[in-house]
């Protein structure tokens, strides 16, 4: 079985069957996680920070560190898999925690679920599940066999979204 | 809540746990200084020939790609800088406490000296944006050595953070600290700070460990570094770098306005910079 591993700001998909596509221990940053079933492609993106215009240098490097460029890029790799446009992608995302700060000074998380959000709206999209905030840690699992997400966090069982 | 309270057997533990070596005292000794330079390190490794060794091995790994082959310490360590020096120091003597898997916090080998150094990158940024209040290699330093407390605390906590995380997501308690208090007696920042002070490491890295869950309650002159290494273990908690059961379930303390120049714009931007400097310092710390 087939592994692969999305790092801070990485992004990947596949449609190859029996692969999964992980990524560890989400914070404040979001995984955006495109499903296709037409032709069973999923995709994911780790995205770190709401927008890329604080350091541009960056996107061409990493374009999913950002929302407002790893979404667009996510798209992109998707139709590289035989995907045929936004429109009919299923979307979920993941992640977004933040530490216990009733001023949202340093939530950065709800930041980047807020642009991933705006993002996704542009092109017509909208997440049909989501499993955001609260102060812990996530990390995803997400099967192109079957589109289920499994998430998990120290010390609890997993979970499906 | 007495039958929980084993507090005499986590003090007892405390005092079995290895000791600092000679090198690693005196190079925290030097890093908690104001007034340190990297003269001063230079001198100590001098002093000390199986790390000046091991310096020079990594300085000439073909990753470096010097033209010509270091051979002083002085340019070993002036390639290197304080912080990696100081790194490569307490991950050697500090490794079995530090790289151990911790059972009762859910986390790998290598998961809390990876916080560590993640806490103590950020730290340093922030504290190059006060660089009047406070000292940023001290920062750095003092980041590494925060939560030492976990790798001694977590052996009594296995038992016990399924009902800390239970009350945590029913608010029953503030944050991951009260849930060890009310279980075992005691917490992680200061069973660090007690282990310190068996080590006798100097004050001001002491007080970082007693407080930096609240670094209100920190003696006014150590404040503005406590109150740094607070915003930068937050910081590597948000980047997906904490130490497992405990998560984010930790408190930010709203004050930090009134010690550090650190507004909401500069988030970011330090998060990027951490996490840019956290790979290029794994990477140097792998060629030992
Ligand atoms: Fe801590
Ligand atoms: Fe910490």
């Amino acid at each position: 079985m087939a592994e692969i591993v999305i790092g801070v700001g990485g992004l990947g998909a596949s449609n190859s069957k029996g692969t999964t596509i992980k990524t560890y221990a989400l914070g404040s940053c979001v995984a955006v996680v495109l499903l296709d079933p037409q032709t069973r492609t999923v995709g994911m993106v780790h995205v770190a920070l709401p927008d890329s215009s604080i350091r541009p240098d960056k996107v061409a490097s990493l374009p999913g560190y950002f929302a407002d460029t790893g979404i667009p890029a996510l798209l992109q790799e998707m139709r590289r898999c035989g995907t045929r446009g936004p429109q009919g992608l299923i979307v979920k995302l993941a992640g977004g925690a933040q530490i216990m700060d009733q001023n949202n000074t340093f939530n950065i998380g709800k930041r980047n679920a807020l642009a991933a959000k705006k993002i996704l709206w542009g092109f017509g999209l909208a997440p049909v599940a989501e499993d955001l905030g609260a102060n812990f840690s996530r990390t995803v699992t997400l099967s192109t066999d079957t589109g289920v997400m499994t998430l998990s966090t120290p010390g609890r069982p997993a979970w499906h979204l | 809540m007495a039958q929980h309270n084993r507090r005499n057997e986590i003090l007892a533990a405390i005092g079995r746990a290895p000791m600092l070596s000679v090198g690693a005292a005196r190079i925290i000794d030097l890093a908690a200084r104001a007034d340190h330079e990297l003269d001063d390190i230079i001198d100590l490794v001098k002093n000390d020939a199986p790390l000046t060794a091991k310096l020079l091995r990594i300085v000439n790994s073909p990753a470096y790609g010097l033209l010509e082959p270091a051979t002083s310490v002085e340019r070993a360590v002036s390639y290197l800088g304080e912080n990696t020096v100081v790194s490569i120091v307490l991950e050697e003597t500090l490794g079995p406490l530090l790289n151990r898997p911790l059972d009762g916090y859910q986390s790998a080998g290598g998961d809390l000296w990876r916080h560590d150094l993640r806490v103590a990158i950020a730290a340093k940024e922030i504290a190059l944006l006060n660089p009047r209040r406070c000292q940023p290699d001290t920062a750095f330093t003092a980041g590494l050595l925060h939560d030492i407390g976990k790798s001694v605390l977590s052996g009594f906590l296995r038992d016990e953070y399924h009902r800390i995380i239970d009350e945590l997501m029913t608010r029953a308690i503030p944050d991951y600290t009260a849930g060890e208090r009310e279980h075992l007696g005691i917490d992680h920042a200061e069973v660090g700070f007690t282990l310190a002070e068996n080590w006798q490491l100097p004050e001001i890295i002491r007080m970082v460990i007693r407080h930096h869950h609240e670094p209100a309650l920190a003696p006014e002159e150590t404040r503005a570094l406590v109150y740094t290494v607070h915003l930068g273990d937050i910081l590597a908690m948000m980047g997906g770098y904490g130490t497992g059961t405990d998560n984010l379930f930790y408190r930010l303390d709203q004050s930090y306005v009134d010690w550090l120049n650190f507004g909401p714009g500069q988030i970011g931007p330090v998060m990027l910079t951490v996490e840019e400097k956290f790979t290029e310092t794994l990477q140097v710390m792998q060629l030992r």
